[in-house]
């Protein structure tokens, strides 16, 4: 399966970026990874150009509520989109939060799959459960 | 070294002949044929050399035009985009495909439509949208140059298809060598290919370049004729079009290609062949009445036909040309214009503005437009070294 990565808007917090790649990679995904300092837009334009299956982005250094705000407007503009996965990871809030209110907040942005501080292993764990579930 | 070589350069409007002593030009008469013309005109001189020392470019006709259809700004059409403006090529057009169904079709002939998208292990991305807008599309040329596997199907449904490697590599990456030799090619075949043209090859056996070819070649040998200070641009206005040359930092763009030197030509600028849109797209900028007023003229000289006239479309062109690479107008590429050190200007506007009159249109241009002092040196090529420096350079194409 394809997967497109990378960290969102002007963050370059590079280090999990680099794991995420590594991870993804020996667990059998085909990554394109898109790096640090990637805006929404080169993003979907990136999934539609690999025609991948999942768009797993991270954020570590606060800005990603501000973008999530306008990804459903975004992705409105594309046609074929539908059956993206879409994950997000790292530090999804600026201060604290629980997950009881993160995720739903987040899941109503458009994601599938929200980890706030969740530790990446754990995190694709359940990416691989959610997506054998699906493909049943 | 030595060795005494004769330059010809064949333009829309003039012919330009130069010798190590003299440079002249010569309005052509456009009831002749060009070999005709210029041995009627030359053939004295042109008979002196051998063959082998004759060199001769051409901008006869102009630059080649292109449509593009591609799956996304970030990737397909920014790469397309890139190679084609590397080759000399004017983009009217660029196409999202999945919104193919919306775009009006230009009416103009395009000479080469670029249709690409998707990584090679993609697929079905192209289909029937793209062949109905094709069918309405008035092209002489097309090339494929996306993923691998949509290539069969999409040939089996395009006539004349020319399919080329993927620009878009496994890494979403671009590679550009195959398409820009291509239209490289083209463009040179265009020039080369008329039959005027083909006919100056009575005169020399050395190959026929595009003239805007040549000058991008000299541009990194400038310093050895003038005191250009980095970074520069070279504004070249004609008859037919008006090119203008950059230095790649002077571009807010992270596609890492290996030319240090960019160019574009409008071909919609020139102030003989392409007279009228010239004016056409300066009753277009809010900014131009000013500009008559500044140079104490009003919209009546674009009736004119005299030596003012002429003067006044020149100094246009510069504008325009100014405002179409600035931040004002957003166009496929902005230049930081603030950052620009040198203008050098060459063409047949050397001939016709003096370096006062050129000036005080680029301090215009930054003060309206730019709302700056900044003042960048003007540099006139007025004997057209910038031509002669690279063509005798033959062997260093690509
Ligand atoms: C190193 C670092 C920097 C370096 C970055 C160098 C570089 N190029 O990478 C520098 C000094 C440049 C930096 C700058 C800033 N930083 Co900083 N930085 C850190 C620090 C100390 C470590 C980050 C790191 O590399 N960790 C190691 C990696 C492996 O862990 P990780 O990033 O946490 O990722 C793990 C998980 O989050 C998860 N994960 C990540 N993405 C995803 C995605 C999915 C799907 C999943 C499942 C999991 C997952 O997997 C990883 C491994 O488990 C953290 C604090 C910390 N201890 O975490 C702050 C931190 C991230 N930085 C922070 C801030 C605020 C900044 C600045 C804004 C500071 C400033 N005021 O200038 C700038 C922002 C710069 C920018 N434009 O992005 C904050 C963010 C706070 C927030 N989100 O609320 C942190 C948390 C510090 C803090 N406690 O305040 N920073």
């Amino acid at each position: 399966m394809k997967v497109v990565t990378g960290v969102v808007g002007n963050d370059i917090h590079v280090v999990a970026n680099r794991l995420i790649e590594l991870s993804l990679h020996a667990r059998g995904f085909e990554v394109f990874n898109l790096g640090v300092n990637t805006y929404l837009e080169e993003f979907f334009d990136a999934v539609v150009e690999t025609d991948a299956d999942i768009l797993l982005i991270s954020s570590l250094n606060g800005e990603a509520e501000g973008w999530s705000r306008e990804i459903k407007i975004l992705k409105s503009k594309y046609k074929n989109l539908d059956n993206l996965v879409m994950v997000i990871g790292g530090n999804l809030v600026v201060g604290t939060a629980s997950p009881e209110t993160i995720v739903p907040k987040y899941k109503n942005y458009g994601f599938d799959l929200v980890f706030h501080q969740v530790d990446l292993n754990t995190g694709l764990d359940t990416l691989e459960e959610f997506l054998k579930e699906r493909n049943k | 070294m030595s060795k005494e070589k004769l330059l010809i350069d064949v333009g829309s409007t003039y012919f330009k002949v130069s010798t190590s002593s003299s440079i002249k030009q010569h309005l052509r008469d456009f009831n002749k044929d060009i070999f005709d013309d210029l041995i009627y005109k030359c053939g004295e001189m042109i008979h002196n050399y051998p063959k082998d020392d004759v060199y001769i470019c051409s901008s006869a006709n102009g630059g080649l035009s292109t449509l593009i259809v591609g799956l996304t700004h970030s990737f397909s059409l920014k790469y397309a985009k890139n190679i084609a403006f590397n080759s000399g090529i004017n983009i009217i057009e660029t196409v999202v495909y999945q919104d193919i169904k919306d775009y009006s079709i230009p009416s103009d002939l395009i000479d080469v439509v670029i249709v690409v998208g998707g990584i090679n292990s993609a697929s079905n991305i192209f289909g029937d949208d793209l062949y109905s807008y094709l069918e309405k599309l008035n092209y002489s040329n097309i090339v494929f140059v996306g993923n691998k596997k949509d290539a069969p199907t999409i040939a089996k449904n395009i006539e004349n298809l020319v399919v080329l490697p993927n620009i878009i590599d496994d890494k979403l990456h671009i590679v550009e060598e195959n398409l820009k030799e291509y239209l490289t090619n083209l463009y040179q075949a265009d020039i080369v290919g008329k039959e005027d043209i083909k006919h100056l090859y009575d005169i020399t056996s050395n190959q026929i370049y595009s003239t805007p070819y040549i000058v991008n070649k000299t541009l990194p040998l400038i310093d050895a004729r003038f005191s250009v200070v980095d970074p520069f641009i070279l504004i070249d206005i004609g008859g037919a079009t008006t090119d203008i040359h950059y230095s790649k930092d002077l571009v807010d763009n992270n596609i890492v290609t290996q030319n240090e030197y960019d160019r574009l030509v409008f071909k919609k600028l020139g102030v003989y062949k392409s007279k009228e849109s010239l004016i056409f797209s300066a009753k277009n900028n809010e900014f131009v009445y000013e500009l008559l007023t500044h140079l104490k003229v009003t919209e009546n000289i674009f009736e004119e036909q005299s030596e003012k006239a002429l003067k006044v479309l020149m100094q246009l062109a510069i504008f325009l040309v100014l405002c179409k690479m600035s931040h004002y107008k957003q166009a496929y590429i902005n230049l930081k214009l603030l950052s620009v050190n040198s203008i050098v200007l060459t063409g047949g506007i050397t001939k016709v503005l003096n370096k006062d009159e050129i000036e005080g249109i680029i301090s215009f241009f930054y003060k309206k437009i730019l709302s700056s002092d900044h003042n960048p040196t003007t540099i006139m090529d007025s004997n057209y070294d910038i031509w002669t420096m690279a063509i005798t350079d033959k062997q260093s194409k690509g």
